[in-house]
C-alpha cells in the first residue's frame, strides 16, 4: 500500500503539471489568437481533466495513507511515528494530519477537492474558470512537489519495522481535535479559490463584477470553515489544556486569525464592488494578501520561525515554502501592474458618512488588526535581529493594543448598517440612531449595579472593566439596531402581505440572505464580545484539598468527596471527586482528573467545567502535594463564557442562511427570461414587415 | 487614545467617587504579576498560565514571585529581578527601551495613519465626484424610465 | 496488488484525461450585451433595495427622491444602450442567416 500511496503522489504531481501547462498554453493561445496543431478548446478540456484526475490520484493517496493507520502498517514511518495499535478507532483517522507529512497531504488532497468542485461545475463561466483552474493547478504543483520530495508521508522505516507505534499525541486525543484541523485547513486552503479566480479575473481582463458573484459563495464557505477551526480550537484549549482561558496569542493562534482577519474585510469591502463597481484595486490585494497570509501562516508552523506550542519539528520546507510566497507575490505585483487600469472605479466616495466609508473603516481596522498581530508575531524576530536578544509579546501585549481595536470594530458593526449607501443626512442619522442610542444608555447605567465598574481604569489601573463596561454599551447598541433592521423590513412585509409579524421576518430574510444572514452572523459576534469581555472578572483559586475539605470560589462552595488513581493499557489516571454546592443545595459533582499517557509519557489534564449562562465553573486537577498526597486542585470561575460558544453556533446559522439563494434571485430570473423570450416576437414581427 | 478615554470617563467619576474600591490586595497583584511573567521554560506561555505538569521553572519562579509580593516589593523592581535571573524573556511585554518602543507605537501609529489617510482620500473623491448630467427628457428615456420604476417595484 | 492498483489508476487517468471529447466547451469572452445586462440586474436590485429601505423608514424623502434619481439615470443609460444593441443583433441575422449562433 505505502508503494500505491507514492505511485499515487507522483501522479497527482504530474496531473497537475499538466494542467498547469496545458491550461496556460491554451488560454495563451486564445487570449492572442495563435493557433496550433490542436485546438485551443480541445488542449483546455485536457487540462481541466487532468485537474480533475489529480484530485482522484490525491484521493487514492490518502486512502493509502489512513490505511496504512487503519491496519498498523508501522513500516510506514510516518504511521510509526504518528499512530499506534491501543489508539482508538476515530483518532486513526486523525492520524491523517497530526503531523507535518500528513497535514501536508490533508492539504493538497482538500485543495485537488475544491479544484474538483470547481472544475467540473465550470460551466458558470467557462473561460473565467479556466484561468483560475490553470492557477490553482500552479499551488497544486507546489504542494504535491512537497509531498512528493522534501516531505513524504509514505517514506519508510530505516532498519526492522517496529512492533507498536509511538502513539498520537494525547492532548490530540479528543473529539473536537479531529475536527479542528480539517476545518483550519478547509478554510485556508479554501481561500486559494477567491484567490484564483481573481488573479484570473484581472489576468483576463474580465468585464463586470460577476466573478465576485461567482466566488462569494466560495468565500463565505471557506470563511465559514475558518471561523468554525479557530473557535474549535479555543473550545479545545479552554477544555484541554486546563489553563481557564482559550485564547492564548499563540504565533500559530495568530497565523490562522490573520488571513481570518483580512478575509472579513474582503467579505465586506466586495460588496461595494458589486454594488457600486468601487474598490476594484482595493479587493484584489485583500484576496491576494488574505491567500498569501495563509501561505505565511503554514510557513511560521513549519519552519520553526518563531517558538509555539503548536509548531512542527523544525524542518528543511520552511525554505521551499518561502520560494514559492516570493514566487507568489511576484506574480500577483506582476499582474497588478499589468492590468491595473482594468481597476478604475465606476464610482467613487460621496460622503464621508454613508455605508461606503464605514466599510472602508471596517477594513481599515480589520486591517490594522491583522497587521498588529503580523507585528506582534514577528517582532521577536526582528527583536533578536536589531537587538541581538529575544523579547517575547504575549497576552498582556496584545491586550492593550488589540481590545481597543476590537472595540473600535464592534462600535462599526452598530452604526455601519444604519447609514445608507452614497451619503446619509443628518436628518436620517438623527431619524435611525435614536433607538439603539437609548438602548445603550440604559445598559451603560444598568450593568454598574452588577460591578461593572468603567472608573477602575483611572482609580486602580484596571483596564479589563472598563472595556467590558464599553462592550456592553456598544453591544446593546448593535443588538438594538440589528433588531430594529429585522423589525422595520418586518413591517413592510407585513403590510404587503399581511403575513403575522414572524411570518415577515422570515420572508424578509429569504428576499435577501445575505444581508438578513449577515446581521444574524453580527449578532453571533456580538454575543462572541459579550462573552470574550467576562474575562474582565474572572476570579480563580488553588487549594490543597484533604477529604471533606471544602473552598469557597464566587458563590459556590465546593467540598472534595475523595480522591484516588487508576490505570489501563493506554494511560494512568489521578482523580477527584468534588460536590458543587450554591446556597446550601448540591449544584453536581465534578471529576477533574490527570492522565499520564503510556506510549508518549506525556500528561493530560481532563478538566472539569459546569458550564451555566453566567459563568463557568472551571476546575482541574492540578496534581499532587508531595508531601502529603492529597490532591491540589485549581477553580476559575469565568464569567459568560458560554456566549461565545453560542455567538458561534449563531454566526455558522447566519452564514448558512447568506448561503441560501435569494427569493428575488428566483423572481428576478424569471423576469429576465421574460424579456429575453421579448426579442422572439419582434423578429416575427420584423420578418413580417419584410 | 488612554488620555481621550480616561478624559470620557472623568465626569461619570465625579459622580461615582464615594463607590470606589480599594486598591488591589496581595493575591490580585500577584494575579497581576503572574500573567505579565512568562514561564521560563520554553513553552511560551504566561506563568500562571503554564499548564505543564512537572514543568521545571513554574515551582520555583511562582515562590519567587509569592515571596517577592510578600515582602511588599515594587512591580517595577520584581519584574526587573525577574528579568536579572532569566533573561528579556521572561517578561510577557517588553520594557519600554529604545527598540521596545517600536513594539508598542507600531500599531496605534498604524492605525491614526490609516484612519487619517481614509478621511483624506474620501474627501479627495468627493472633490473629484462631478454632479451627473441630467438625463435627456424626451419620450424614449421617459419610457425606459417607467420601465425601469415597473420592474423594480417591490 | 499495489502495482496492479497503481497501474489501474494510471491508465484510467491517462484515458480520462485525453479520451477526445467531441464537443468541448467553447471558449469565449463575454460580450458588451451579456455584460450591460449584468450591470443593469445590479442597478435594479440596488433600487429594489433603495425602494425597500425607503418603505421601512430608513431614508427621509429627499435623501430617497436623489439617490433614485441617481440610480434611475444610469439604469436608464444602460438599458437604452441594452435596447440598441439588442435591435442590431436581432438585425443581424436577418442579414447572415447562420451568423446568430455565435
Amino acid at each position: 500500500m505505502p508503494a500505491f500511496g507514492s505511485f499515487s503522489l507522483l501522479v497527482a504531481l504530474v496531473l497537475s503539471a499538466y494542467s498547469l501547462l496545458a491550461g496556460a498554453v491554451a488560454l495563451r493561445m486564445l487570449a492572442t489568437g495563435n493557433r496550433v496543431a490542436v485546438s485551443p478548446e480541445r488542449l483546455a478540456e485536457t487540462a481541466r481533466r487532468a485537474g480533475i484526475g489529480s484530485f482522484v490520484a490525491a484521493t487514492c493517496a490518502a486512502f493509502a495513507l489512513v490505511w496504512a493507520a487503519f491496519t498498523n502498517d508501522f513500516s510506514v514511518a510516518y504511521i510509526a511515528e504518528h499512530s499506534n495499535r491501543a489508539l482508538d478507532i476515530k483518532y486513526k483517522f486523525a492520524a491523517l494530519w497530526s503531523g507535518q507529512e500528513g497535514s501536508l497531504l490533508l492539504w493538497a488532497w482538500l485543495l485537488t477537492a475544491y479544484g474538483f468542485v470547481l472544475r467540473v461545475r465550470h460551466k458558470v463561466d467557462v473561460t473565467l474558470t479556466a484561468y483560475a483552474s490553470t492557477i490553482l493547478a500552479g499551488i497544486q504543483v507546489f504542494f504535491f512537489l512537497l509531498i512528493n520530495f522534501p516531505a513524504t508521508p509514505f517514506s519508510l522505516v530505516q532498519g526492522p519495522v517496529p512492533p507498536d507505534g509511538n502513539g498520537l499525541n494525547p492532548l490530540l486525543q479528543y473529539a473536537e481535535m479531529v475536527i479542528h484541523p480539517p476545518m483550519l485547513y478547509l478554510g485556508y486552503v479554501g481561500f486559494s479559490v477567491p484567490f484564483a479566480f481573481a488573479l484570473g479575473a484581472l489576468m483576463m481582463r474580465y468585464p463586470g463584477e460577476k466573478w465576485i458573484h461567482i466566488t462569494r459563495r466560495w468565500t463565505m464557505v471557506t470563511w465559514l470553515f475558518l471561523t468554525v477551526g479557530i473557535f474549535l480550537g479555543m473550545h479545545w484549549a479552554y477544555n484541554v489544556l486546563g489553563w481557564g482561558g482559550y485564547w492564548g496569542w499563540d504565533p500559530v493562534e495568530n497565523a490562522s486569525l490573520m488571513p481570518w482577519l483580512t478575509g472579513t474585510a474582503f467579505l465586506h469591502s466586495v460588496m461595494m464592488q458589486e454594488k457600486r463597481g468601487m474598490m476594484k484595486s482595493w479587493n484584489v490585494w485583500l484576496i491576494f494578501s488574505t491567500f498569501l497570509l495563509a501561505i505565511l501562516g503554514t510557513l511560521l508552523t513549519r519552519s520553526g520561525l518563531v517558538s509555539s506550542v503548536h509548531a512542527f519539528a523544525q524542518s528543511p520546507i520552511g525554505t521551499w515554502f518561502w520560494v514559492f510566497f516570493v514566487i507568489v507575490l511576484a506574480i500577483c505585483i506582476f499582474t497588478y501592474i499589468l492590468n491595473r487600469d482594468h481597476l478604475k472605479s465606476e464610482h467613487h466616495l460621496e460622503s464621508l458618512v454613508s455605508r461606503e466609508s464605514s466599510f472602508l473603516f471596517n477594513n481599515l481596522v480589520l486591517l490594522v488588526a491583522c497587521l498588529t498581530i503580523l507585528w506582534g508575531t514577528f517582532y521577536p524576530v526582528l527583536s533578536e535581529f536589531f537587538q541581538g536578544q529575544k523579547a517575547t509579546l504575549v497576552g498582556a501585549y496584545y491586550n492593550v493594543i488589540a481590545v481597543p481595536i476590537g472595540v473600535f470594530l464592534l462600535f462599526l458593526t452598530g452604526i455601519g448598517p444604519l447609514l445608507a449607501w452614497r451619503s446619509t443626512s443628518m436628518r436620517s442619522i438623527r431619524k435611525n440612531f435614536v433607538t439603539p442610542s437609548i438602548a445603550a444608555l440604559v445598559v451603560a447605567i444598568g450593568v454598574i449595579p452588577f460591578g461593572v465598574h468603567p472608573w477602575t481604569i483611572v482609580t486602580a489601573g484596571e483596564q479589563g472593566s472598563f472595556y467590558a463596561w464599553i462592550t456592553f454599551t456598544l453591544a446593546a447598541f448593535v443588538v438594538t439596531a440589528i433588531f430594529a433592521e429585522f423589525f422595520r423590513g418586518a413591517r413592510v412585509i407585513q403590510g404587503h402581505t399581511g403575513r403575522s409579524l414572524l411570518g415577515s421576518v422570515v420572508q424578509l430574510t429569504r428576499r435577501n440572505t445575505r444581508r438578513y444572514g449577515g446581521y444574524l452572523v453580527h449578532f453571533g459576534v456580538v454575543l462572541i464580545f459579550i462573552g470574550i469581555s467576562g474575562q474582565a472578572f474572572n476570579q480563580s483559586k488553588e487549594m490543597t484539598m484533604s477529604f471533606r475539605q471544602s473552598m469557597t470560589i464566587g458563590p459556590y462552595r465546593i467540598q472534595c468527596m475523595d480522591f484516588s488513581q487508576d490505570s489501563n493499557a493506554n494511560y494512568d489516571t489521578e482523580f477527584a471527586l468534588l460536590d458543587v454546592y450554591r446556597n446550601g443545595h448540591k449544584v453536581t459533582r465534578l471529576a477533574p482528573e490527570l492522565r499520564l499517557y503510556a506510549a508518549s509519557q506525556q500528561p493530560l489534564t481532563v478538566v472539569a467545567n459546569h458550564s451555566t449562562p453566567a459563568w463557568d465553573l472551571y476546575v482541574i486537577y492540578a496534581g499532587k502535594d508531595a508531601a502529603t498526597g492529597q490532591p491540589v486542585i485549581k477553580a476559575f470561575l469565568n464569567p459568560l463564557v458560554m456566549w461565545i460558544w453560542i455567538g458561534v453556533l449563531i454566526t455558522i446559522l447566519g452564514t448558512g442562511i447568506a448561503l441560501i439563494p435569494n427569493l428575488s434571485a428566483a423572481l428576478a430570473a424569471q423576469r429576465s427570461r421574460v424579456t429575453a423570450a421579448i426579442p422572439e416576437e419582434v423578429v416575427t414581427a420584423g420578418k413580417a414587415g419584410d | 487614545m488612554n488620555r481621550v478615554t480616561r478624559f470620557a470617563v472623568l465626569p461619570l467619576l465625579v459622580v461615582l467617587a464615594a463607590f470606589t474600591l480599594g486598591s488591589a490586595d496581595t493575591s490580585a497583584r500577584f494575579d497581576r504579576l503572574g500573567h505579565k511573567l512568562m514561564c521560563a521554560c520554553g513553552c511560551n506561555q504566561e506563568l500562571l498560565a503554564c499548564d505543564h505538569v512537572g514543568c521545571p521553572n513554574l515551582a520555583q519562579e511562582t515562590a519567587e514571585l509569592t515571596a517577592a509580593v510578600a515582602r511588599g516589593d515594587s512591580d517595577t523592581a520584581i519584574l526587573e529581578a525577574f528579568q536579572a535571573e532569566y533573561g528579556p524573556t521572561v517578561l510577557a511585554a517588553p520594557w519600554l527601551t529604545k527598540f521596545n518602543i517600536l513594539a508598542w507605537v507600531v500599531p496605534p501609529a498604524l492605525l491614526l495613519l490609516g484612519l487619517g489617510g481614509t478621511i483624506l482620500l474620501v474627501r479627495k473623491w468627493r472633490l473629484r465626484t462631478v454632479p451627473m448630467p441630467a438625463i435627456a427628457q424626451d419620450t424614449h428615456s421617459k419610457e425606459i424610465r417607467e420601465r425601469i420604476r415597473r420592474e423594480t417595484e417591490l | 496488488m499495489s502495482t496492479i492498483a497503481s497501474g489501474l489508476l494510471l491508465i484510467g487517468l491517462f484515458l480520462y484525461v485525453f479520451w477526445p471529447d467531441p464537443n468541448a466547451e467553447a471558449q469565449r469572452n463575454k460580450t458588451r450585451l451579456e455584460y450591460l445586462r449584468e450591470r443593469r440586474d445590479n442597478l435594479y436590485d440596488n433600487l429594489r433595495d433603495l425602494n425597500f429601505e425607503y418603505r421601512a423608514g430608513k431614508y427621509p424623502e429627499e435623501d430617497y427622491a436623489a439617490q433614485r434619481a441617481a440610480l434611475e439615470n444610469e439604469a436608464a443609460e444602460t438599458v437604452a444602450e441594452i435596447d440598441l444593441l439588442e435591435t442590431q443583433t436581432l438585425a443581424a441575422p436577418l442579414s447572415a442567416a447562420h451568423h446568430s449562433t455565435l
